[in-house]
Parts: structure tokens; C-alpha cells; sequence
């Protein structure tokens, strides 16, 4: 459904984007995910064709957007981070609006007007300014604009920004419920709630994709093969320390704290993917040990984030542009070697045109001359 | 086109932008026909729109300043340039619901032909004649408002690069006779007599084609610079 190859964005020297690829198919709710300024809404700003890239192409249902910006954009429905909206417009007047600017017909426009205003709950306030609304309503507005004349994609910008509780729950319900008939790009990043809609996930780190995959991997990725329990126990011996000799399975128990209530807590690393936790309480229990609390930990996407992206080495400007040279290089010196491969690959290919037509021209001398002879001795019969 | 017309021209009218450039222009045109019809007892309709492209020159902005700088500044741009519209159809279409307020205006002003009628009798052809003339001034403003608008995301800025172009454009050729044929207003003079020059008419439309193609570019251009 939506290509993005090898795209890089540059202001200058700086690269907003920095040659991203990935793919996102029909149907899937794909969440971008990075810290402000990570290229984002630079790249969401790219597939809608608000700008251009300066590297690398992007392919829209079959559709290149460099080349056919209309064939996209009529694919597109495009929600802007800040919630833009015509404050002088009511709702109505504001979303049969966006209905014209989708090139939605005449006879079509009065009833997705309506169908985009029911979806999004905006019945009730559809004839208010909109400069009047909430912020959640405003959401919405923007929202209902977006999805007006049931475009294939859609994109939103940070759609839950600046939202209440209450608000965020219902923005998110209303674009779980766009799964069956969208494919929806959203942006944010607020981890949980990628974690909650979306069936993949692309991390973007400083203009870069660092990770494409779903939720559920990347926090598995996060933990390793490792398992974590934390305990918060009563143990007046001092005697569960001495659990580690017991369960071979415990890589390493780490204190955490001792509670007012003089209980304390811990963290038990595992070796495997092994759950400890029924051996965990008979051997307590045989040790005089009190388990007030026992968890398995899971890892959240957060963890995924935070080891993604704080895992990736730091690369001064310098570097950058060492790196860059010397890709370039490296490039250069690829062509540099392929056309030496061709010219010796002509050359050769000379030599035996050269030497296949010597040999024809002699073929054909020396049946010239067998010819001759021949005649010679039918002569002399 | 039609949508951005229609939405333009509603924006005009819902907003005070539209009511303060039409009030602005009727009111002082009232005041130069009450200072020259009833002190100097001219009864001429034409001469009135010497003081009427002053008047242009000035108010313009009003209704200019904002076209593309509100947009861009409100983050409404990108709900345009997302669309499946042409940028040409965008500028083409705001361009033309400022004409269509600039023709409101200069209706209006022929109620001053009906009192003059009613005193003497002005020619209705030279009345016409100057009426096109400075249709044509106002809409080679308008193009260059706009294009001063889709330079900056800033109101203010707009305005005061589109007044100080309109009185460079005034004044410059007194000062180096060379620079007469950029002058837009003083080209005008020509109209209320009666004459309609070709060359004139023919600049004022060169002129405003040119802003509203340097407005379109500048659009295009903003997608790889942006």
C-alpha cells in the first residue's frame, strides 16, 4: 500500500529524514514512534505530499507521489499535528469544505459530510463555529476532515495531543474503529497508546528507522531471554539471599529496599524463559521466608524505546560527514570497478568477435582454395 | 477553483476583513466627492477615481495581507496543499474572491454617477472606460498583494512590503524617468480622460499574470524547501 524508499529529507547539511525505507500494508494501523524533532511529521509530511523529499522515492497504492501527486493525495486523508482548523466555519461548513477539496461530487458530498460528522460524534456541535468547540472537539473536527469520502489512508499527526483522559479514550476508540475499511499511519509519543492501536510500530530516531516491527516483538526484544520477578518479602533471618544456591535457574537477585513495614523487595534476573514462581514460593516457605508479593515482570514498549534508542551510538556532525564521505567514496569506487569490469568484458568481447571472424575468413579461404582445387582437378579430368 | 472561490469570498463576508475594506474605500471616496463636487463644483464621475487609486493604494493590504500568510501561519495550509487540488486552483481561486470584492466596491461607487446624473450629465462611456482602468489597477494590486502574502507567514510584513512596493512604484520615476513604465498608478492617469491604451491594458494584465504565476512558484517552490 505505501512505499517509502531510501527517502532522505536535507535542510542544508542537516538531514531531518536520513534515507528510510519501509512498507506498510493494506488494512495494518502502523504507529510512528520517536522524541520530538526525530523526522516524524517530516516523513508523514512526505507520503501526503506536502513536501518533497530530497532523496528517494514514495509509492502510494501504485502511485508515485513525486509524479502523481492528484492519484495520492485523493488516497489521503491527512489529520496536521496542531489540530489546523477555519475558526470562522462551523463544523458542517468546515468539513463540506474538506468534502470539495477531496474532489468528492456534488450529488456524494451531503451524505459523507454526514457519514464523516456521525463517525466522529459530532452531531450535536455540527452547526457551532468551530473556534468555539473544545480542544477534544476540535480534535474531532480535524478528525472528521480527514476521513471525510472514506479516503484509503489515513494520517494522523499526534492525534491525542493535548487531550484529557476521557478525550484520549475516545479518540482512540474512534480510530480502532477505522481498522476495518482505513490503513491508518498515526504518529505520537505517547508509548502506550502506540502499544494499545497499533499492529506495527516504526521507531524513528534522529531522521532514521531504527526498528519496523509489532508491539509485541519489540517489548520480547527489550527483555532479551532473561525473566524478571519482583518480590517483596518478610524475612527476619536474613536467609533469602541463600535462595540463589537452591534454583539453579536464578541468574542474580538484586536488593531493592526495605519498607517501613520492615518487608523488603527484590529483583530476581533468570536464566530462561522458565516461570520460577511455583519453586520460588515452596522454597520460601521451606526457607521460614514470607512472599507478600510476588510479579512477573513484562516488559512495556516504553522499555523497547528507551533500549532502541539509547542503545544507538552517538555521532557527532564530524562523524556524520566522515560517514558520509565515505559511503560516497565507497560508491564511487563501485562505479570505478563496475566499469573496469565492462571495459574488460568489451575488451574481451572484442578480442573474440576479432578471433571468430579470423577464423570465419580463414573457413572460408580455405574452402575458397578446396573449391579452387577442386575445379582444378575436374579441369584436368 | 469554485470551492476556494466560494470559501474566500464567505471568509470576506464573515470576518470584518471584507466590510472594513469596502467601508474604507466608500468612505474616503465619499469624502474626496463631497470635497471636490460641493468646494470646487467639478461634475466630472472619472476624475473622482484619480483620488480613488490613492485610496488603492493604500487599503489594498486590507484585503491581501492575509491570503496566504494566515494560512500558513495557522497551519491551515497543509489542509490545501493535501488535497487533491493544484496550487493554481488554490492561488487562482483566492485571487479571484478578492477580485469579486474589488467589483462589489467599484459597483458601489456608481451611485456617485447617479447623483451626478441627476446634476449634470456625465458621459456614461469615459464613466465606464475608467471604471475598467481601475478594475484592472486593482486587480495588478491584488496579484502583487498576493504574492507578497505567500512570501511570509506574517501579516504585518506582507502589508507593509506591499504598500512600500505600490509607492516605490509612485514615486521612483520621479526620481529616475527610466522606471515610468513599472508605475502602475501613474499609468492610470490615462483612463478618466476617456482613452483606453492598449499599452496600459496590456501592462496591468502582464503584471498581474506575472504575480499570480511568481505566487504559484513560490507555493511550488516551498514543497522542496519547506
Amino acid at each position: 500500500m505505501i512505499e517509502v524508499k531510501n527517502v532522505s529529507k536535507k535542510y542544508g547539511k542537516f538531514y531531518a529524514v536520513r534515507d528510510i525505507s519501509f512498507t506498510i500494508k493494506e488494512g495494518e494501523i502502523v504507529g510512528f514512534l520517536g522524541r520530538n524533532g526525530a523526522g516524524k511529521s517530516t516523513t508523514m509530511n512526505m507520503i501526503t505530499g506536502f513536501i518533497e523529499p530530497s532523496e528517494g522515492t514514495i509509492i502510494v497504492n501504485g502511485y508515485d507521489v513525486d509524479r502523481k501527486p492528484k492519484k495520492v493525495k485523493e488516497q489521503i486523508g491527512y489529520m496536521p499535528e496542531g489540530t489546523p482548523l477555519y475558526y470562522d466555519l462551523t463544523v458542517k461548513e468546515f468539513v463540506s469544505y474538506m468534502a470539495e477539496l477531496k474532489l468528492i461530487p456534488r450529488k456524494e458530498r451531503k451524505a459523507a459530510v454526514a457519514k464523516a460528522i456521525e463517525e466522529t460524534g459530532l452531531e450535536k456541535v455540527q452547526n457551532k463555529l468551530t473556534k468555539n468547540l473544545s480542544r477534544g472537539y476540535k480534535q474531532r473536527v480535524s478528525m472528521a476532515g480527514a476521513i471525510v469520502g472514506d479516503p484509503k489512508i489515513l494520517i494522523l499527526d499526534e492525534p491525542t495531543v493535548g487531550l484529557d483522559p476521557k478525550q484520549v479514550i475516545e479518540i482512540r476508540e474512534l480510530i480502532k474503529s477505522f481498522r476495518k475499511n482505513h490503513t491508518v499511519i498515526l504518529s505520537s509519543h505517547i508509548l502506550s497508546e502506540v502499544s494499545q492501536i497499533c499492529e506495527k510500530v516504526i521507531i524513528i530516531d534522529k531522521g532514521e528507522v531504527v526498528a519496523v516491527d509489532t508491539p509485541n516483538n519489540l517489548e520480547k526484544e527489550a527483555v532479551g531471554d532473561k525473566e524478571i520477578l519482583r518480590l517483596t518479602v518478610e524475612d527476619e533471618n536474613d536467609k533469602f539471599e541463600t535462595i540463589k544456591e537452591s534454583i539453579s535457574n536464578i541468574k542474580e537477585i538484586k536488593f531493592v529496599r526495605t519498607n517501613d513495614d520492615k518487608s523488603k523487595e527484590y529483583v530476581i534476573e533468570t536464566n530462561s524463559d522458565e516461570d520460577i514462581r511455583k519453586v520460588m514460593f515452596s522454597k520460601c516457605a521451606e526457607l521460614g521466608v514470607v512472599i507478600l508479593e510476588m510479579k512477573k515482570d513484562t516488559a512495556s514498549l516504553e522499555d523497547a524505546f528507551i533500549k532502541i534508542v539509547e542503545d544507538r551510538p552517538e555521532y557527532s556532525e564530524k562523524e556524520i560527514e566522515k560517514q558520509e564521505y565515505e559511503k560516497e567514496l565507497e560508491g564511487l569506487r563501485q562505479e570505478l570497478t563496475e566499469k573496469k569490469e565492462e571495459k574488460e568484458f568489451r575488451k574481451q568481447a572484442k578480442k573474440e568477435e576479432k578471433a571468430r571472424k579470423k577464423a570465419q575468413k580463414e573457413e572460408r579461404k580455405a574452402s575458397k582454395e578446396a573449391s579452387k582445387e577442386e575445379n582444378k582437378e575436374g579441369g584436368d579430368k | 477553483m469554485l470551492a476556494i472561490l466560494k470559501k474566500e469570498f464567505k471568509s470576506y463576508l464573515l470576518s470584518p476583513i471584507g466590510y472594513i475594506f469596502v467601508g474604507l474605500f466608500i468612505l474616503m471616496f465619499s469624502i474626496f466627492f463631497m470635497v471636490t463636487k460641493f468646494n470646487y463644483s467639478v461634475l466630472n464621475f472619472e476624475y473622482l477615481f484619480y483620488n480613488g487609486a490613492t485610496i488603492l493604494t493604500f487599503i489594498t493590504p486590507v484585503l491581501t495581507m492575509r491570503m496566504f500568510s494566515e494560512e500558513r501561519k495557522n497551519g491551515t495550509e497543509q489542509l490545501i496543499l493535501t488535497s487533491p487540488r493544484s496550487i493554481t486552483s488554490v492561488v487562482l481561486g483566492k485571487f479571484f474572491a478578492a477580485a469579486l470584492i474589488m467589483l462589489i466596491t467599484e459597483a458601489l461607487t456608481f451611485m456617485y454617477f447617479g447623483i451626478l446624473k441627476y446634476f449634470g450629465d456625465p458621459s456614461i462611456m469615459v464613466a465606464l472606460s475608467t471604471l475598467g482602468g481601475f478594475f484592472l489597477l486593482a486587480l495588478a494590486y491584488i496579484s502583487f498583494g498576493m504574492f507578497a502574502s505567500s512570501l511570509t507567514e506574517n501579516q504585518i510584513i506582507a502589508c507593509v512590503l506591499t504598500i512600500g512596493v505600490f509607492i516605490a512604484m509612485w514615486f521612483l520615476p520621479n526620481l529616475v524617468p527610466a522606471l515610468a513604465p513599472f508605475s502602475l498608478i501613474n499609468m492610470f492617469d490615462k483612463f478618466p480622460s476617456g482613452v483606453i491604451s492598449i499599452t496600459e491594458v496590456i501592462t496591468y494584465i502582464t503584471f498581474t499574470i506575472l504575480c499570480v504565476l511568481l505566487t504559484i512558484i513560490v507555493l511550488q517552490r516551498r514543497k522542496s524547501v519547506k
